[in-house]
């Protein structure tokens, strides 16, 4: 028996990973079968004399790069085909792409890193920035942009300044998100509730309590990823949640949030706890807002990030009629903000950072690129690539634009700095003590002074870890 | 046997001869030689790592920043972390409840297809199934679903029972995917079965033992080392068991599932807290050891010992 499992373990892992490499390598195998096509097509003896200059220098002169990144199916294909293109236009680099769910992405990297063998192209995101950078893994490119292999000048500041760490430009925004409130206007419009851009937290809970009341559909904020919706309410109150070191929040305040699910949960509009036990927190598709078959068990709205907007349209059941607008928060404009949805970085031990730098020029800042990617990442923060695809894209696709653009850029602040080292524990910390706070084993008041302390404790040690 | 005597001397004494002259026809170094992938992958995929992590233990260690050795500093964290002593918890409670009843399961359905008929093979197979499928990761999505408030178990019962919401109910979840996972006990449960001699059960009939007294006075002695065998290797399944939990609940709600395994892996892999997730998976080593060292202590108790 044992055997039998063996071998159709075997069988499995090998027809996964024939189906790995067939995705990984597409890429590649594409370039070569495309660059020996245009040869024998041209068939000039001239085109075959650099054909054999191309395949003599592969053994020698040619840069061979790794660029991993995370992600789902649209971008793997795109990134993909953008590789293929990029190989098409520079004959002599080869890049290999990886691609991950986003828990293996950085179990892998940070397993990269141990074995110093970093891809020397790293898609990144804001809340590992700090941590890779204060480890020296990055590599500054500030120099390529002084030479010119980089062209900063069409790019969003604010983005060029949310890579910018110590002075150094060592990642690059691969495209703008911001924080968006989805809901079914179906459900809304059912419960004769209006839904206006930059809501206060008051009106969104009387519109809450309006559609339990009306409909019976419950409201789901944000739970097991409640780190961002209080960070957001916190920057209202002039702070930074977690901070360098240490909870910079007062606790009456972070009570005063908690309350909000307290009451909900006690007057029944918000969303149970148990409904969370069976699904997986994160995915768009099993999100209450889509997933959910009563008024029971789904929620009218979900709190998540532009770029998704797509995701949770192609996720959505008949009838459904999703619309985007802004999370609410009692100061809307503070605490609103536009966010690098992921950047690209370089690895320090990148062996041909120049080269690197020039794909990663390529992808923020050409045409070419850019029509194949088309936005996925977020609005490309060139501004004269943004508007040029921003024209070819979908109805769906421009409704995110135009939230990013008009809605928010409009009525924000700046984004907090870096998430600092021990987020992920802090943020930990808060979903654990918001789960008792829902499941009524703890009070809201309690609940405040908690997150300070716990949080407190896991950015502290993080800090004098890194010290 | 007899017969078999002179044949064997006669193999051995030209190796003897041998050995001066060439030392690679030695047996001994043949054996080596054969077992040399084991050992190699032993060594390098057991026993290295096992001595890095050991090391690790006493170290601050990111993955990402080169270890920095602080002593004993991570296993006195484990006295303040409330979750780590959940864990804990949660852990001996599963493998300490769904043990004994996976194995009362497994004897139970072991005995069921202990009578030879033409599809007694087919059940053996089916029965065994659930465990040659149950720790993968395609059956404990199923089992998350069949236990959904809109789930199976809930529509058969009639009810709305958020099972795995509530934190009463949500490690029986676990523990019954556990108990159903009964296969390799069951095999080895009848395999002993099988060895038990007839005539110990007719001769009991004459006596006038009745099917619960041959139960109690002859099955269960002479299956003794094998539940033994099956408690000891079954409980340290328990200890290690990881992907249910992983899947289905991921501690939830309330870390009212947290399993040890689970935690150690959040630690060592999400909050990169890797000094402190091997000295982890080392007190773990010295529990399972702990317990099994129990077991074997109170084998002489109960454990069958003699022949038939």
């Amino acid at each position: 028996m044992s055997k039998l499992k063996r071998g159709a373990a075997a069988a499995l892992a090998a027809a996964m990973g024939a189906g790995l490499l067939a995705g990984c390598g597409s890429s590649s195998g594409g370039t070569t079968s495309a660059a020996s096509g245009s040869t024998t097509t041209t068939a000039a003896s001239g085109s075959a004399t650099t054909t054999k200059a191309a395949s003599g220098s592969s053994s020698s002169g040619d840069t061979n790069m790794v660029f991993a990144w995370w992600g789902n199916q649209t971008r793997n294909e795109r990134t993909s085909n953008a590789i293929t293109k990029y190989q098409e236009q520079n004959p002599g680099v080869k890049i290999e792409g990886q691609f991950s769910e986003w828990n293996d992405y950085w179990q892998k990297l940070a397993t990269n890193s141990a074995g110093n063998a970093l891809p020397d192209i790293i898609q990144m995101d804001y809340q590992y920035l700090n941590q890779y950078m204060n480890t020296g893994l990055l590599y500054d490119l500030t120099e390529f942009t002084k030479d010119g292999t980089i062209d900063t000048s069409k790019w969003n500041q604010n983005m060029i300044n949310a890579g910018t760490m110590n002075g150094k430009l060592v990642a690059v925004c691969a495209g703008i998100n911001a924080p968006a409130l989805v809901y079914d206007k179906a459900i809304t419009d059912k419960a004769g509730v209006t839904i206006k851009d930059n809501m206060s937290i008051d009106e969104f809970i009387e519109a809450s309590k309006k559609i339990y009341e009306t409909t019976g559909y419950k409201t789901n904020i944000q739970y097991g990823t409640a780190q961002e919706i209080f960070s957001y309410w916190s920057r209202a109150d002039g702070s930074i949640l977690f901070n360098t070191g240490k909870v910079d929040a007062k606790p009456e305040n972070l009570a005063k949030y908690f309350k909000i699910y307290e009451d909900g949960e006690k007057d029944g509009w918000m969303l149970s706890p148990t409904v969370f036990a069976e699904i997986t927190i994160g995915s768009v598709e099993q999100d209450p807002l889509v997933y959910g078959d009563n008024p029971e068990n789904q929620s009218w709205c979900t709190f998540c990030w532009s770029n998704q907007y797509v995701a949770v349209l192609k996720a959505a059941k008949e009838g459904q009629d999703m619309q985007m607008t802004t999370w609410p928060s009692a100061d809307p404009k503070k605490s609103d903000f536009l966010k690098p949805s992921q950047f690209f970085s370089v690895s320090a031990s990148a062996k041909n950072p120049k080269a690197a730098a020039a794909f990663i020029n390529w992808l923020t800042n050409s045409e070419d690129a850019n029509n194949i990617l088309l936005g996925e990442r977020g609005i490309p923060m060139n501004s004269d690539i943004a508007s040029k695809v921003s024209a070819q894209l979908s109805e769906n696709d421009q409704k995110t634009y135009t939230f990013v653009n008009d809605v928010v850029a409009k009525n924000c602040s700046d984004i907090n700095p870096p998430y600092p080292d021990g987020y992920t524990e802090a943020g930990k910390a808060l979903n654990t003590i918001l789960e008792a706070v829902c499941y009524g084993q703890e009070t809201a008041e309690q609940a405040g002074q908690d997150l300070v302390d716990q949080g407190t404790a896991a950015l502290a040690a993080k800090a004098a870890a890194s010290k | 046997m007899g017969n078999q005597q002179p044949v064997k001397t006669a193999a051995s004494a030209p190796v003897k001869k041998r050995k001066i002259g060439n030392p690679i026809n030695n047996e001994k170094t043949a054996g080596y030689i054969f077992t040399l992938p084991f050992t190699f992958g032993f060594l390098m995929f057991m026993v290295v790592p096992m001595a890095i992590s050991l090391y690790y233990a006493f170290c601050q260690y990111n993955i990402l920043q080169p270890p920095v050795f602080i002593g004993w500093d991570n296993f006195a964290k484990m006295g303040s972390d409330a979750i780590y002593q959940k864990s804990i918890g949660v852990t001996f409670y599963f493998a300490l409840v769904s043990t004994p009843l996976r194995l009362i399961f497994a004897l139970f359905v072991a005995m069921l297809l202990l009578e030879n008929n033409k599809l007694s093979g087919f059940y053996r197979a089916t029965y065994y199934l659930p465990s040659i499928i149950g720790g993968s990761v395609a059956v404990s999505v199923l089992w998350k679903r069949m236990w959904a408030t809109d789930g199976t178990i809930n529509r058969i019962l009639g009810i709305n029972f958020p099972w795995l919401g509530d934190t009463r109910t949500a490690i029986w979840v676990l523990i019954i995917l556990a108990v159903w996972q009964f296969g390799s006990s069951m095999l080895i449960f009848l395999s002993a079965l099988k060895q038990i001699p007839q005539s110990l059960y007719e001769a009991a009939m004459v006596d006038g033992a009745n099917g619960w007294k041959r139960f109690w006075k002859i099955t269960f002695p002479l299956l003794t080392p094998t539940i033994f065998f099956n408690l000891v290797m079954q409980l340290i399944n328990g200890f290690l068991a990881f992907t249910q939990c992983y899947i289905i609940t991921q501690g939830k709600p309330m870390y009212s599932t947290e399993f040890y395994t689970v935690y150690m892996y959040d630690q060592s892999f999400t909050y990169y807290n890797t000094g402190y997730g091997a000295a982890m998976a080392w007190v773990m080593v010295l529990i399972i050891s702990a317990v099994t060292a129990v077991l074997f202590a109170t084998k002489k108790f109960w454990v069958y010992d003699g022949g038939l």
